[in-house]
């Protein structure tokens, strides 16, 4: 395990951000193996959250579509805001904000009374194993490519829990991209 | 292993269906073990096992050709008279198809274990012993009859050995030589055959060696017999058969007829033979009985009719594109009034036509619970075997269709309901004596249709259960108050037996007592949108009623309205709408109820049930629901309307909602969430007894 030092030294240190060579995706991996020359990068989704950039494998997501009519589903788990229809399709729609310690409670999207959403607002639709579901966000950034090796694992204390959701950060530019693993956020 | 394909999917279907046959054929003939065997049934048995041999072969499914030709051999011999149906020969053949379902059940997977491919070659084994097994040897009876020798030449040897078999019971042998047109000899052959067949078995048709006169052509049949001559000149009334005695029938041979016990412990003196081995446990005791594929078999008519009206839809399209292009076009000489009453017209009859497509649909989703019943009636077999009980299993009402989902799901509550019965229910056969009942049992599986629902009964006349004891057990396992028991009826008391963690039975028994209970059967009904209720006497037995919609695919609804939020009811559970005033409402301890035409309703609010906002209304709408004997008022603000609507899954994340069967969408492309009646009924009527498990 590199220490605490050591991470703060590549947090915040950096010279050449993209290519440096960072740890692997996946926490454990050997951070001081030699980085593959010609590394195929990673596409995700970069998408907000209360002005927060987070980022998701573009595998993962089936589609992007506009936030249509919820319907309220009594006695679900409060992250559920309701169930959209998605030609045909029923799939429960997320607020994982709450999950993530942003706003405390989630919004009423659904139902009469029901607060008006961000103009740029979306639901993405991912796949996952336990059924796909849809997932409020306040905008969606575009697509990020990023090498595996340019992601980091996050520091502790930066997102602590043991089974926290935020599984990598990265940088592009000046934005400080957060990785996501989705099924852990719909947990 | 390659992944399972379209072929292999393809195979595993109609394997599927060959088999089911077999099976079948098998449990008739089983039914009357002991008595003679008949040859159709034998030889069905053996086609089927000789078309799943060659479909394994096309396939590559080399461990199902292997078994599938095992018993083939073995059914060959059979139904050429050189081996005897005995008891362990059927063993072995129900073992077959036991084996053979669950090859295919792994080919549908796509794997193959080794415990399978051994218990394979060990069947394989004892069904090539019980063949070798030879049959008595008799004097050649055929000799004694004059037969033209250039007929007997003709003979197959299986049409030989129905002579001989004829023969030997003393059944009296005729021709029977008939003439037709050319034209029509087929329907005629048909015919003649149709009208024989109650009275005696037509061994061989042979093409007579006198022709007929110049424009025909004429039949010998050979007729085995036991009837006189004057009742067969009767059967051949009305057919071109003139009948020719070979040898007359014996007066009455003693038939093989006492009726020998027809599921109980397997005899063991006749030609014991290697059991399997015992320790091992089987390798599918539990096997579920759905079948392996998602395949409905469709009368090629019906999806004619189908087609057709797809056909007048499009029609009907055209019809509203040329209004539409009439309308944008603004012609003068078309006034806004007329073109209205066109496209009233053209919805109206689009709305027939989606009618017929609708139901047609429905129709082609609907298969017999015949398909169930049968493999049921196996496992009655198999299972009575284990436990040492005789039991006669009864069938009734095959021929009911249900929605195919339904039927598929209900394979495992029935099974389980089954063998509680002949596990807890039926006593051992000296407890009944004793008891002065039958000594054997009676399981008995019916169903028939009521309006829009099926109903399906499992009752068996044996111990029952006493109620008495049902109650002590709940107290005693905590899950109600001695005060709760005392306010509930016998019916409900039974019906305790469902609650989770609930079993009457001291010792766990190998079969039923996996730690599943009934409630496992009533959850699994609950989510067909299915009721289930008990009734039971102390030494009279136990019946199981089941009750469930037709299909599951489309219902009729009525669409609610509670604190500006839309549910749909489905309409198959409301018995009727009522309006009551505010100040008619009153409460029994704290619970709103309401009198209807003298009886009391009790109340609840939709919407405060869900934890919506509510809002003081002075009358409120009240959608009477009930199902079985239960009513329950559900109080909403608004009816909307009825509407059919097509209830989609809620999804596996939302899968456990209690109180929502699914969502529909009412076409303004806004997701409706349908309720779950019974859930709900149960969740109200009952509410004492959730809490204790909430």
């Amino acid at each position: 395990m590199p220490t605490f030092d050591q991470l703060l030294d590549e947090f915040f240190y950096r010279p050449d951000e993209a290519d440096g060579p960072l740890f692997e995706l996946a926490a454990g991996a050997d951070p001081a193996g030699p980085e593959p020359a010609d590394e195929a990068p990673a596409e995700l989704i970069a998408f907000i959250l209360d002005d927060e950039c987070y980022a998701v494998p573009i595998s993962e997501v089936r589609e992007i579509v506009k936030v249509p009519p919820l319907t309220e589903v009594p006695r679900a788990s409060p992250a559920i805001l309701g169930v959209m229809n998605l030609r045909g399709e029923v799939l429960p729609v997320y607020d994982i904000k709450p999950r993530l310690r942003l706003s405390v409670g989630p919004v009423r999207v659904a139902g009469p009374g029901a607060a008006r959403l961000p103009k740029g607002a979306r639901v993405l639709v991912v796949r996952s194993d336990a059924g796909d579901a849809g997932v409020l966000v306040d905008a969606v950034r575009g697509v990020v490519k990023v090498k595996p090796s340019a992601v980091e694992v996050p520091p502790p204390g930066v997102a602590g829990g043991e089974r926290d959701c935020v599984v990598g950060l990265f940088r592009r530019r000046d934005q400080l991209y957060i990785l996501l693993d989705l099924a852990q956020a719909l947990e | 292993m390659k992944p399972p394909g379209k072929g292999l999917s393809e195979f595993v279907a109609e394997a599927n269906e060959v088999l089911d046959a077999l099976g079948r054929n098998l449990l008739a003939l089983d039914e009357r073990r002991g008595q003679e065997a008949d040859p159709d049934l034998v030889n069905g048995v053996f086609r089927s096992a000789h078309s799943l041999k060659g479909l394994a072969g096309m396939f590559g499914q080399d461990r199902i050709a292997t078994l599938a030709h095992s018993a083939e051999d073995l059914l060959d011999r059979l139904r050429l008279g050189k081996a005897e149906l005995s008891d362990p020969v059927l063993d072995a053949l129900v073992e077959a198809v036991d084996v053979l379902q669950a090859l295919l059940a792994e080919a549908a997977r796509g794997g193959e274990s080794p415990e399978l491919a051994e218990r394979v070659k060990d069947l394989s084994g004892r069904l090539a012993a019980v063949a070798a097994a030879p049959a008595p040897p008799t004097a050649d009876p055929l000799d004694a009859i004059g037969l033209p020798p250039e007929v007997r030449a003709v003979f197959t040897e299986y049409e030989e050995h129905r002579l001989r078999e004829n023969l030997r019971k003393g059944l009296g042998l005729w021709k029977v030589r008939a003439a037709f047109d050319l034209a029509d000899f087929d329907q005629g052959l048909a015919r003649l055959n149709a009208q024989l067949k109650p009275v005696g078995e037509v061994v061989s048709t042979l093409p007579s060696a006198e022709p007929g006169d110049g424009s025909g052509i004429a039949f010998d049949l050979i007729v085995g017999s036991r009837a006189r001559r004057e009742e067969l000149e009767t059967a051949l009334a009305g057919t071109p058969g003139k009948l020719t005695p070979l040898s007359e029938a014996a007066p009455k041979a003693p038939l093989r007829s006492a009726r020998v016990e027809r599921v109980a412990p397997p005899d063991t003196d006749i030609a014991r033979l290697p059991d399997p081995p015992a320790g091992r446990p089987n390798p599918e005791p539990d096997a579920s009985l759905r079948s392996l594929t998602q395949t409905v078999r469709v009368d090629i008519q019906k999806l004619d009719a189908l087609m057709n009206s797809v056909g007048e839809l499009l029609l009907v399209k055209a019809n509203l594109s040329a209004l539409a292009e009439a309308a944008r076009s603004g012609a003068p000489g078309q006034p806004t009034k007329s073109l209205g009453q066109e496209l009233a017209r053209e919805s109206r009859s689009l709305e027939r036509k989606l009618d017929e497509l609708q139901k047609g649909i429905l129709e082609v989703r609907m298969v017999p619970l015949g398909q169930v019943f049968d493999k049921l009636a196996r496992l009655v077999r198999r299972i009575a075997r284990e436990r040492h009980k005789e039991i006669d299993f009864a069938i009734d009402g095959g021929e009911v269709e249900l929605d195919k989902l339904i039927v598929e799901e209900l394979s495992d509550p029935l099974m389980h309901l089954i063998r509680n019965a002949i596990d807890h229910g039926i006593e051992p056969a000296e407890d009944r004596v004793r008891a002065g009942k039958e000594r054997r049992g009676v399981v008995a599986l019916g169903a028939y249709q009521k309006g829009n629902h099926v109903v399906i009964s499992v009752s068996d006349d044996g111990a029952g259960l006493d109620v008495d004891r049902v109650r002590e057990v709940a107290l005693e396992k905590g899950l109600l108050t001695a005060e709760q028991a005392a306010l509930l009826s016998r019916r409900e008391l039974m019906n305790l037996v469902f609650l989770p963690g609930f079993s009457t039975a001291r010792a766990v028994s190998e079969l039923s007592g996996r730690g599943v209970g009934l409630d496992v059967v009533k959850t699994n009904l609950a989510s067909l949108s299915g009721i289930i209720d008990l009734e039971s006497e102390r030494g009279r037995g136990t019946t199981v009623t089941l009750t469930l919609p037709v299909t599951l695919a489309i219902i009729r609804a009525l669409v609610v309205s509670v604190s500006g939020r839309t549910y749909a009811v489905p309409l198959n559970s409301v018995l009727e709408i009522i309006s009551v005033a505010s100040d008619e409402v009153r409460t029994v301890e704290r619970r709103e109820v309401v009198s209807l035409r003298g009886q009391t309703l009790p109340l609840t609010r939709l919407g405060r049930l869900f934890g919506l906002p509510e809002e003081p209304r002075a009358r409120h709408f009240v959608v009477v629901v009930g199902l079985a004997q239960n009513r329950l008022g559900l109080t909403v603000d608004e009816l909307l309307g009825q509407q059919d609507i097509v209830v989609k899954p809620l999804g596996g994340r939302l899968k456990h909602i209690p109180g929502i069967s699914g969502a529909t969408d009412l076409g303004n492309r806004r997701t409706v969430l349908v309720l779950d009646v019974g859930a709900l009924m149960e969740e109200v009527v009952a509410p004492e007894r959730r809490v204790e498990f909430s």
